[in-house]
């Protein structure tokens, strides 16, 4: 017997997400028992199911982390749009003038 | 702030910089669709790396991209080996897997220091170069352990990257007076010692003949035999320890190719002194 | 089932506004029209590296120099979702990448041009961002499922980039007089193959991924959008244009199809643009030197080893 990790997707739209384990002896096993496990009220329209085994991590999940400033990779960082606008539109009222 | 350590960071941030600058030349051309997106995460980290050294050094204004983009070109003090094209993936592999090793053993002796802002920084530049070492000693392996193409090209770029990673432990300028101000934990020969060790058992752990003592760089040498061993050509092996050139990156002495990303990377700088972008 | 009653079925689906999945049925017509589609989208993410790749160096700030590689690798990224999409459709990737270095496949017009200094930054970052995220955002609710599921985060990205396109332009236009007539000269080059990216107007009739609703929305009518959206900004920051000159009319900005000189898209069409044999060039050589690369790993893991 081996350890299957369940993922389930609501529709198309979206990502499968992980839902539970079952413990089953083959993946064939584990569909038929993770469909009435996490799917017997319809909280999906697709499953799957991996074997434990089969799934890998970092053993150190702090190499994950953003150790350095990397906020040029969000939108955040260009916020003050209005602002910079606003200041583009003065130079150009600068430049008719002159 | 003491000259010396303007001399030293100085050193680091260009290491960083110019090397960050190579690696992103790759960015839209690596040879596999997934590792350029990962390569191209390791060349933001060192220009952010550099960015956060000049940061330490820059004076009142705070402007960074003066002392990144606005020196002369003898005025940069990175190793010469982080100036060299990328040429290919393997002396890219092989340049990135020694620079990133070489820097591990820096900052390690680094994080000592006294100096409470280079401490934070170096520490917080260490958690994101794990990273950085798990990537390349991950590609080293798979290159070196693989078909005899790989091993082979592995090989020679391996030697001639190796024969100026030395470089990098070239002593820094004013490095007397760090250690004197007792800010400097460590002197660069003693860590270049530690980089000669740490650098002859990973490269005989992979195989690969680096460090097995060979005087000068010649990529050709190395050549599989039908076995698919890697021989040396004949008259390669030499008596004395393979890193051999001191580089002179640390005293301004660079060759063309630093004067050529220079101007690529400077110029739009240059032409456009006041501006910003 | 029969072919014909499983294709009845297939477009009761589709007018229904049901979604199709890789492991569906799907007649012939279909899965081509869809992989060719999806494998032109992924070439033109991978070939948009390259002039901005091009820029990248001269960066002229540290903070540019990063987030233009973080652009730009946010594009290769792109292609990597789509290049999967498309493999799952049928054509493996090493099969799609040859296509594309040998110029028996297409990639976005826009792609094909040269790029000279910082104001391309601007001008890609900006207006080009801006044209790909308007026909994206139009795919969002395409039949094709895994196609949708991607074009989510590729659209949020693009949000991202049209900012930092945006950011430069601005820079630029609050900055010296040089810095704006970097943007203008970079304009007038631009204007013409942005215009062309949107494509002739769609002949409805004959457009099967249309009528598969594949796509959602014509070629003239997503051109409108954009001229409505980005030509009162552009006109603001003081910036002309040159032909096709868009003008005003009844609160839409248009401009006239005999404006449009399409003799440059005819080219390009041909694989025969400006830039198209250096930069395809240029990756085959990158592609050939570096088989040794892929055989490395294509080698079993080395884990057990």
């Amino acid at each position: 017997m081996e350890v299957f990790e369940v993922f389930r997707r609501a529709g198309h739209r979206d990502p499968f997400e992980h839902c539970g384990n079952v413990i089953a002896p083959d993946s064939d096993m584990a569909l038929l028992l993770a469909k009435e496990c996490f799917l017997r009220r319809q909280e999906g329209q697709h499953l799957w199911v991996v074997a434990r085994s089969d799934i890998h991590s970092f053993s150190d999940e702090s190499v994950l982390e953003l150790a350095a400033d990397k906020s040029y990779r969000f939108a955040s960082a260009y916020r003050d749009v209005m602002h910079k606008r606003e200041r583009a539109h003065d130079r150009v009222r600068e430049l008719q003038v002159s | 702030m003491s000259r010396a350590f303007e001399a030293v960071v100085t050193a680091l941030a260009d290491d960083e910089l110019i090397l960050g600058h190579r690696h992103s030349e790759w960015t839209g051309y690596a040879p596999h669709i997934e590792e350029d997106v990962a390569f191209a995460s390791i060349a933001q980290d060192e220009i952010g790396h550099a960015s956060s050294y000049y940061s330490l050094i820059a004076g009142a204004g705070h402007d960074v991209d003066a002392l990144a983009l606005g020196r002369p070109a003898d005025a940069y003090r990175n190793a010469v080996i982080c100036e060299r094209p990328n040429t290919d993936w393997a002396f890219t592999l092989a340049r990135h897997w020694l620079y990133d090793h070489a820097d591990d053993i820096r900052s390690q002796a680094l994080e000592q220091t006294s100096e409470p802002k280079l401490r934070q920084l170096v520490t917080k530049i260490r958690r994101e170069e794990r990273y950085h070492l798990l990537h390349a000693d991950y590609w080293m392996k798979r290159v070196a352990q693989g078909p005899v193409e790989a091993r082979s090209r592995i090989a020679s770029a391996m030697a001639s990257a190796f024969a100026e990673a030395g470089g990098l432990f070239e002593p820094f300028e004013l490095e007397q007076e760090a250690l004197e101000e007792g800010w400097l934990p460590v002197a660069s020969p003693v860590l270049r010692t530690r980089f000669l060790e740490w650098a002859t058992s990973a490269l005989d752990e992979l195989g690969l003949p680096g460090a097995t003592g060979r005087e000068e760089t010649a990529p050709s040498e190395f050549v599989a035999s039908s076995s698919g061993d890697l021989i040396a050509g004949e008259g390669s092996l030499a008596k004395e320890p393979a890193v051999v050139a001191e580089g002179g990156g640390r005293r301004g002495r660079h060759t063309d190719d630093l004067r050529e990303l220079w101007i690529a990377m400077t110029t739009q700088y240059r032409e456009n002194e006041g501006a910003t972008w | 089932m029969t072919y014909d009653e499983r294709l009845a079925s297939f477009t009761e689906r589709i007018e229904a506004g049901d979604k199709v999945e890789a492991e569906d049925w799907m007649p012939d017509d279909f899965r081509k029209g869809v992989l060719k589609f999806i494998e032109m989208h992924a070439n033109s993410e991978i070939m948009g590296a390259l002039p901005e790749r091009e820029c990248l160096p001269a960066a002229p700030s540290l903070k540019r120099k990063m987030s233009l590689c973080a652009k730009i690798q946010d594009e290769v990224g792109h292609s990597q979702l789509l290049y999967r999409v498309a493999e799952d459709l049928g054509k493996s990737r090493d099969a799609m990448y040859q296509d594309l270095i040998t110029a028996k496949s297409k990639f976005h017009n826009v792609f094909h041009y040269p790029v000279s200094h910082w104001g391309d930054v601007a001008i890609i970052g900006w207006l080009i961002d801006g044209a790909a995220l308007v026909t994206q955002a139009a795919l969002l609710d395409s039949s094709y499922a895994p196609y949708t599921r991607v074009l989510k985060r590729i659209c949020s990205e693009e949000q991202l980039h049209l900012r930092h396109g945006e950011d430069i332009t601005l820079e630029m236009s609050s900055g010296t007089e040089k810095q704006r007539a970097m943007f203008q000269e970079a304009l007038d080059r631009w204007w013409l193959p942005i215009i062309h990216f949107f494509g002739p107007r769609t002949v409805v009739s004959k457009d099967l991924l249309l009528r598969w609703k594949v796509k959602t929305r014509t070629n003239e009518d997503l051109r409108q959008e954009f001229l409505d959206r980005y030509v009162p900004k552009i006109t603001e920051l003081g910036y002309t244009f040159p032909a096709p000159i868009p003008f005003e009319q009844d609160g839409h900005w248009l401009i006239k199809d005999e404006d449009i000189d399409w003799g440059p898209l005819d080219a390009i069409k041909r694989n025969e643009g400006p830039e198209t044999a250096r930069r395809l060039g240029a990756r085959k050589d990158m592609y050939d030197s570096h088989r040794w690369v892929r055989e490395a790993l294509a080698e079993p893991s080395m884990r057990a080893a």
